[in-house]
């Protein structure tokens, strides 16, 4: 509205006034006009001069090239390679050059290992047998091996336990009748359990068992290595190449000694041809230049370790829940593939079950996990059974029948025995702790009020937060 | 009235005021015996007695003054011509002159004056008794100042009452199989009602079965804790200490009353937790074990209450305001 506008209509509307009074009230015109007399030009003012530019708007990204404290530091360092950071994580350190030597540290060996004389004893683990284990991953990286001049267990009373069913196999494996024992760890967290497995292995490979470990079920349910229906197989199985390969050739490291002494006997057909005068341990590598045969491999080294004369067989599964649901495979009509139905895992869980048997004697045992475990109820309830049938076989708690239950879970841990992991007694804890402190990872005196109050604090003998407490998170 | 019948009643009149100088009451009446309880000092009171003084204390016993027998008093001047003819009493009424029974009634407080007063006088009498020092001498809740207000109802200065105050706690460090009973009753006037020490908790008893029972709280958790003699096994919940607790410190919070006085290897305990977080059920069950092993070792209170295990710490969130973002954190402060 120009000036002259404003101006009229001002002027009209002092007149109208003037004339009609009445409807003076209800004129549009009586509303205030005072904008009209407005004469500021913020629209038509000249553009900004330059170097006059108004801030940037929230959120939106600005060069800055001040020095000091305003500029944002910039972050210069080099990033970590692929997979550099995983295999800092995943990495196994077995010795710390900074821990004393304990001198009275003596090494297990063939002989001295299935003694009654070393319950409660620290013992040392020979080399050999130390890179058996560090082939078959059966060091664990949340373990406490790196705070040691060199590993060393303690046989407790759960060690002297699986010592004596290694001692009961091989007493019955003189005579005709062979036995295979069946045995799952149980625990609370942090309690042992993967290093009982460990220890177990460690009485297999020093007494010249032949001894497979499949490192974590996770690695095999989880969908992370390739797959294939097996031909022929019916219901469907799966296999897994890469997996089995690595399997394979992990062990025909950790065992090589004993595979190397027999030579294959039966006569496999397999997709790629074999050298003649081949030894099992040859056999196995074959599937390191060819995984797309290892299934096949597996099955005739297995076949060859059925023989008779073979020593027997120690098998071994940490992290046992996994196995006991739907893999994160998917079938061919897209339905999850129950991981029963993968070859390896049917493979162990046959004999975990009882189904087969080792033909010369042998040992099965699966560990559960305390942490990252899936919540497997038909497990739990198979521990509960068996545990409760140990004390009193009439009284047994039965499944809830409105609840839904995995039965092949139910089934294979049908007749399952338990080996509870329970805290450690104050001489064992005071054993280990005297160890710490021979090690130097401990400073201080080794008394019976230190020992109960660490052996009070780790929840009545908890090893792992026994460590944690006098180790670990000393002040 | 003839010239010498005037200066006749004048002498009289004079005489009259020499015979009685405090002509409305006997002297006895008027001046009962001090007592160290002031209770009957105060005779008269001008001013209204407040609502919170009824309420809260029983008032102060008013004394009257005994009656006038005026019939008495003009008899005595009957014989004379001058008092014949007039309404009986008159002259008595006009020489009559109220005197209040406390010589302070004419100051600003005179309760509080002649408390003050009583007290200093019986210090003096019992000064030469002996003292114990004032760290044993019993533990007395005096009187805060606003009470004591309340009770005279005169405005107390602060200061004055703290003076008073030391007076009474001079008093109170007399040797307790020594200190007279009056000062005993003197002092009950300056107590508050109910006395630090009056509630006396149930000592704590060890069942049949040797346990002890204990309960704590901190911040909105509750623990109870049972300790028997054992070898240091601890049960919170049903779970062992480290599966409970997944800090290390949470697991010596929980026993420390046992650990600071080294008797973990000595007793087991089981306990019961709700409530709160992880950091305060474990701090509820130091004071809970704290509380158990006292009844087992009643002498470990003051290794205990150095060990921070008897005092609860009553701090609780703070409630969130309207108004307010948090409890005190406000809305930030925009321009428009």
């Amino acid at each position: 509205m120009s000036s002259s506008q404003c101006l009229r209509s001002f002027f009209q509307l002092s007149l109208d006034r003037a004339a009609h009074q009445s409807i003076a009230s209800r004129s549009l015109l009586t509303t205030p006009q005072t904008a009209c007399f407005s004469i500021s030009a913020s629209r038509c003012g000249p553009p900004p001069r330059k170097g006059m530019i108004a801030p940037p708007k929230r959120g939106e990204r600005t060069l800055n090239v001040k020095k000091g404290k305003g500029a944002r530091a910039q972050d210069t360092s080099k990033r970590p390679a692929p997979g550099e950071r995983k295999a800092q994580r995943k990495r196994i350190v077995l010795s710390n050059n900074n821990a004393l030597e304990v001198p009275t540290l003596q090494d297990l060996s063939k002989e001295t290992v299935l003694k009654q004389e070393n319950e409660g004893q620290v013992k040392g683990l020979p080399e050999a047998v130390v890179d058996a284990l560090r082939a078959v991953e059966a060091f664990k990286p949340t373990q406490g091996w790196r705070l040691f001049r060199r590993p060393a267990i303690l046989m407790r009373r759960q060690t002297m336990q699986l010592v004596e069913l290694v001692k009961q196999v091989e007493d019955a494996g003189k005579g005709a009748a062979k036995q295979t024992l069946r045995r799952v760890l149980v625990g609370e967290r942090l309690c042992g359990k993967s290093t009982l497995l460990l220890q177990a292995l460690t009485v297999g490979f020093l007494r010249d068992w032949v001894v497979i470990n499949l490192p974590d079920a996770q690695d095999i349910t989880n969908a992370h290595t390739e797959y294939a229906p097996l031909p022929g197989s019916q219901p469907t199985m799966y296999t897994q190449d890469t997996y089995t390969a690595n399997l394979l050739s992990q062990i025909a490291t950790a065992n090589g000694p004993v595979l190397e002494k027999f030579q294959v006997t039966t006569k496999p057909s397999l997709p790629v041809p074999i050298p003649s005068k081949c030894n099992l341990k040859q056999l196995a590598e074959l599937a390191i230049a060819n995984p797309e045969a290892s299934w096949p491999i597996f099955v005739a080294l297995w076949n060859e370790l059925s023989q008779p004369g073979r020593p027997p067989i120690m098998l071994g599964v940490d992290n046992v829940a996994h196995m006991m649901k739907d893999s994160d495979y998917l079938s061919a009509d897209i339905k999850p593939i129950h991981s029963h139905d993968l070859a390896i895992v049917r493979h162990f869980v046959d004999h975990l079950s009882g189904k087969t048997a080792l033909r010369n004697g042998g040992i099965v045992l699966a560990a559960t996990s305390g942490s990252n475990s899936p919540t497997i109820p038909g497990l739990d309830h198979s521990i509960q059974v068996a545990e409760a049938r140990k004390l009193d076989p009439e009284n047994v708690p039965q499944w809830n029948p409105y609840k839904k239950v995995d039965q092949r879970v139910v089934d294979c841990l049908k007749d399952i025995e338990v080996v509870r992991i329970t805290g450690l007694s104050k001489e064992e804890a005071r054993t280990v702790i005297e160890y710490y402190a021979a090690s130097g990872m401990l400073r201080a005196q080794v008394t019976d009020p230190f020992v109960t109050e660490k052996w009070s604090l780790a929840g009545m003998g908890n090893i792992g937060y026994l460590e944690r407490a006098a180790v670990r998170e000393r002040i | 009235m003839a010239r010498g019948e005037l200066s006749r009643s004048l002498r009289q009149a004079l005489e009259a005021l020499r015979s009685f100088s405090r002509p409305q009451c006997h002297r006895i009446a008027r001046y009962p015996p001090r007592s160290f309880r002031s209770s009957t000092t105060r005779c008269m009171s001008t001013s209204v007695p407040r609502r919170a003084e009824l309420v809260d204390e029983t008032p102060e016993k008013f004394a009257a003054a005994p009656p006038i027998d005026f019939a008495q008093e003009d008899g005595k001047g009957s014989g004379n011509g001058a008092g014949a003819g007039k309404p009986v009493g008159k002259k008595t009424l006009r020489t009559l002159r109220v005197v209040p029974a406390s010589p302070s009634y004419f100051s600003a407080k005179p309760t509080f004056t002649d408390d003050f007063i009583n007290l200093c006088a019986l210090l003096r009498k019992v000064a030469t008794l002996p003292t114990v020092p004032p760290s044993e001498a019993p533990k007395v809740a005096w009187k805060t100042v606003d009470q004591y207000r309340i009770m005279t109802n005169e405005p107390v200065k602060t200061q004055r009452f703290h003076k008073m105050i030391h007076i009474l706690r001079r008093l109170n460090c007399i040797h307790p199989s020594l200190i007279p009973d009056e000062v005993v009753q003197a002092m009950q006037r300056y107590k508050k009602p109910n006395q630090p020490g009056d509630i006396k908790p149930n000592p704590g008893v060890i069942d049949e079965l040797g346990r002890a029972k204990g309960v704590g709280q901190r911040k909105t958790s509750s623990a109870v804790a049972w300790v028997v003699e054992g070898e240091g096994e601890v049960l919170v919940n049903g779970k062992s200490l480290a599966q409970f607790f997944g800090r290390l410190h949470d697991r010596e919070s929980a026993v420390w009353a046992l650990k600071a006085t080294q008797r973990l290897d000595k007793y087991n305990v089981w306990a019961l937790t709700t409530g709160g977080g992880v950091t305060g059920q474990a701090e509820a069950l130091t004071l809970a074990v704290a509380k158990a092993l006292l009844v087992h070792e009643p002498a470990l209170k003051p290794a205990l209450r150095r060990a921070g295990c008897i005092t609860r710490d009553p701090r609780k969130v703070e409630r969130k305001k309207p108004g307010h973002v948090k409890a005190r954190k406000m809305p930030t402060w925009v321009k428009r």
